[in-house]
């Protein structure tokens, strides 16, 4: 079974400890250092020692990122978009096929245009 | 009276009250904000298939381009403008 792309996965390549602060911001699509600046802030603030708990318990139970999940950071950002907001991206994704069939159709009226301005040329030289 | 009521009301309300409105919510957020395994995957392909097309859209746009200098692609994103420095920006097209 292929892995799943809505799945919170611990980030190991951007890991500082355990990869939860990373994999997180890899999730969420948050800057990384705010991630972490919101930790460490929440655990001063009186989250100690839940924050800990939560930290490693997530860190014990989370797969790490499978490598070639993403074969680049645009796919990566898509689907950030989608674990944020499915209904909004799949709008994203029909208006992407909307866009290409006015390309397309541009291309299609150039050329059926062009030919008859050709069979009018032709006509004339008759 | 009170003495026995008052207790009774706060433990009914911390066991059973309290988990009751965390699960009903965690339930409603497991069922709306994830997506199912084959809506998931569906999308995962229509999304590869828009990018493959745009990709494809793009070459043949630029071949017409390169045959007919009188027709110009349409601008539709930044990426268009930088791989065909024919086209330029909006600005300069409708001046």
């Amino acid at each position: 079974m292929e892995p799943r792309r809505t799945k919170y996965y611990l980030d190991k390549q951007n890991a500082k400890w355990m990869g939860v602060c990373s994999g997180l911001a890899d999730y969420t699509g948050i800057d990384v250092m705010w991630v972490r600046l919101g930790t460490v802030l929440l655990t001063l603030m009186g989250g100690f020692p839940w924050t800990l708990i939560a930290y490693v318990a997530a860190g014990m139970m989370a797969k790490p990122k499978p490598t070639d999940l993403y074969v680049d950071a645009e796919e990566s950002r898509f689907w950030q978009g989608v674990r944020a907001n499915p209904a909004r991206s799949t709008r994203d994704v029909r208006a992407s096929f909307r866009d290409l069939d006015r390309r397309l159709a541009d291309v299609e009226l150039f050329y059926t245009s062009r030919n008859t301005s050709l069979a009018d040329e032709i006509e004339s030289l008759r | 009276m009170e003495d026995i009521l008052v207790p009774i009301i706060i433990v009914a309300t911390l066991f059973i009250g309290l988990p009751w409105l965390i699960l009903h919510h965690v339930t409603k957020w497991k069922t709306s904000a994830s997506l199912p395994v084959e809506d998931e995957r569906l999308l995962d392909d229509l999304y590869e298939f828009a990018r493959r097309l745009e990709d494809r859209m793009h070459t043949v746009e630029r071949i017409i381009a390169a045959d007919n200098p009188e027709w110009r692609p349409a601008i539709r994103n930044d990426r268009d403008i930088e791989s065909d420095p024919r086209i330029g920006t909006p600005y300069e097209r409708s001046k």
